[in-house]
């Protein structure tokens, strides 16, 4: 608006005053004449509302609609006619010389952590983190931001800093620079509170001993728990992402953003394809494959789970689905004692299940239309004439129709030990496959 | 501006900024050694932040008077709600401003180039809400 010489006032609930402040800031114009109201606005009833808005600004003291008149109506100080570009910087390319505690200290007090220890990334490893791909460090990567920000750029060095504060080994590297050349922050800045997850294929599980056997998501091997804790601190460092209220909002916060949900694929045990040969991959190549969304149930929740003969792993699966947000996806992590029963079932390729399972996990259309992410997300859609979302809110209430837009929203992976055929479901969406090959 | 004050505007902190120079991060250093014994050099993980355009503010308007003021809901839940109970305020108080409410295309991450084309042609000003 401003740019088009159209004077606004954009209006922003409490909550979200440092985000506001910031991001304004960034986008080129730190003195922006916002407006906050109480927090939260969703919910509230038209008087409340009216409260609001005769009411105070809860940041500046003021009376909500004088200062909306006044900055609409206030002359710009010269300071905010200015035009140009603004440097900005991140420090020096090294810090130090100090003792290995202080320096972990510096990297703890100015947010370069998960707050958990780092291996402090000294020359010497980083050089050694460098010699784990052929690609030369000052290689730009890719660009990251956590939300909707500018999106920051990084170099194959600054990448390999991050992995070896992780805890990387070099062979780990070219998973690292994959993630990382995808562009996508593992803190995202949503206030859902987000986790993510990776599906690791190809022999490179093998030759760096991951683990997709017994504990396969567990502290159980440092390839799966370090590569994963990498990816968080390249959306930190690399993407400006986890800055609680600027960078990152979720209201809750997510356990599994400590190093992600890590599943090295158990292709050996599997009866299923692959997932980066569904992907349209060769089996002999090394994919990561990326995931967002919420968190994961574990399948003990559905109905009928723990029936001790004839367990009819479709039904639970499809139990579970109830329980997801619509908004994402579903990946479901199937023990591979669990995936043999459901060949047994007759499910002989991935692709048959999550046939059935599209087809028989449903709603009504007044249950799908209540939803406030739906009208948030899948109404404008809708408006647009975009299908299905157009034919699921003209359709009459008692319409009954699946609970994921595209059968392709339901991924399947095999990751366990055979130690009991159990299953997990993460309300988790696809989002890209990325070669791990192409940085070695 | 004071230095402080426009870096925690760009959301960054004071004390990594000291003394550096755009993109420095991303330099290999040279000859660089520790200074005394049992003290280590340590490389900064940060990535490369872009520059910042600074954006002129429009100038104000002398008065509301007579103007047409756009309400724009961005998308996000309740801030619709809002916006009619500032039409309704407008209406009781301030009668000779012409106030349209629009609903912004899209999700609201998404774009609206069609509604910014409008406010520009019919439009003097705008109040688009909300921000959560």
């Amino acid at each position: 608006m401003e740019k088009m010489g159209i004077p606004a006032v954009p209006v922003v609930t409490q909550a979200f005053k440092d985000l506001a402040r910031s991001n304004a800031g960034k986008r080129g114009m730190p003195h922006a004449r916002i407006t906050f109201t109480p927090h939260p606005v969703w919910g509230k009833t038209p008087e409340q509302l009216w409260g609001y808005v005769t009411g105070n600004d809860p940041v500046s003291g003021k009376p909500m609609m004088k200062e909306i008149v006044d900055a609409l109506t206030t002359p710009v100080a010269d300071e905010d006619k200015k035009e140009g570009m603004a440097n900005v910087s991140v420090g020096p390319p090294m810090f130090g010389p100090d003792t290995a505690d202080n320096l972990q200290k510096h990297f703890l007090n100015n947010g370069m952590t998960d707050f958990l220890p780092v291996i402090i990334p000294t020359e010497e490893k980083v050089q050694a983190m460098l010699k784990g791909t052929s690609h030369k460090p000052d290689e730009v990567v890719g660009k990251m931001a956590a939300g909707a920000f500018a999106p920051w750029t990084y170099t194959v060095r600054q990448v390999a800093v991050n992995a070896v504060m992780a805890g990387c080994e070099p062979e780990y590297f070219p998973i690292i620079l994959a993630i990382a050349s995808s562009g996508m922050a593992a803190l995202g800045s949503s206030t859902t509170s987000f986790a993510y997850s990776m599906v690791i294929n190809g022999p490179i599980r093998d030759k760096l001993n991951m683990n997709c056997t017994i504990g396969a998501m567990g502290p159980f091997a440092q390839p799966n728990a370090t590569i994963g804790r990498a990816w968080t601190l390249i959306g930190k460092n690399l993407g400006n992402g986890g800055i609680a209220g600027d960078t990152y909002l979720g209201s809750q916060g997510n356990n599994t953003n400590y190093n992600n949900i890590v599943i090295a694929e158990n292709e050996k045990d599997s009866p299923w394809t692959p997932f980066h040969v569904q992907k349209g991959f060769k089996p002999e190549e090394n994919v990561v494959s990326l995931f967002s969304g919420e968190d994961l149930r574990q399948g003990h929740g559905a109905k009928h789970a723990g029936v001790l003969q004839n367990p009819m792993f479709d039904e639970q699966i499809s139990d579970i689905f109830h329980t997801l947000a619509g908004l994402f996806g579903a990946l479901v992590i199937c023990d591979p004692l669990t995936a043999k029963r459901l060949v047994e079932q007759g499910y002989d390729t991935k692709e048959k299940l999550v046939d059935w399972l599209w087809k028989n996990t449903t709603r009504t259309a007044k249950d799908y239309r209540d939803s406030a992410f739906v009208y948030t997300f899948d109404y404008p859609r809708a408006l647009r004439g975009e299908e299905p979302y157009a034919t699921w809110y003209k359709c009459p209430e008692d319409t009954v129709i699946p609970w994921w837009p595209k059968a392709d929203n339901i991924v399947l992976v095999v990751a366990g030990g055979q130690t009991n055929p159990f299953f997990q479901v993460g309300n988790l969406s696809y989002r890209v496959s990325v070669s791990i090959d192409k940085w070695m | 501006m004071k230095r402080r004050k426009l870096l925690s505007l760009l959301g960054l902190s004071p004390a990594l900024l000291a003394g550096a120079t755009t993109a420095d991060a991303d330099k290999t250093p040279k000859n660089v050694k520790p200074s005394d014994v049992g003290q280590i050099m340590a490389a900064n993980p940060k990535g490369t932040p872009p520059p910042v355009r600074l954006v002129p503010m429009a100038p104000r308007l002398d008065t509301l008077d007579g103007k047409t003021i756009y309400l724009v809901d961005t998308g996000f839940m309740g801030g619709g709600l809002l916006l009619q109970q500032m039409q309704i305020w407008f209406n009781k108080n301030m009668p000779s401003v012409t106030v349209v409410f629009r609903k912004k295309a899209g999700s609201y991450m998404e774009d609206d180039p069609a509604l910014w084309k409008e406010i520009k042609a019919k439009g003097n000003a705008a109040i688009m809400a909300v921000g959560h």
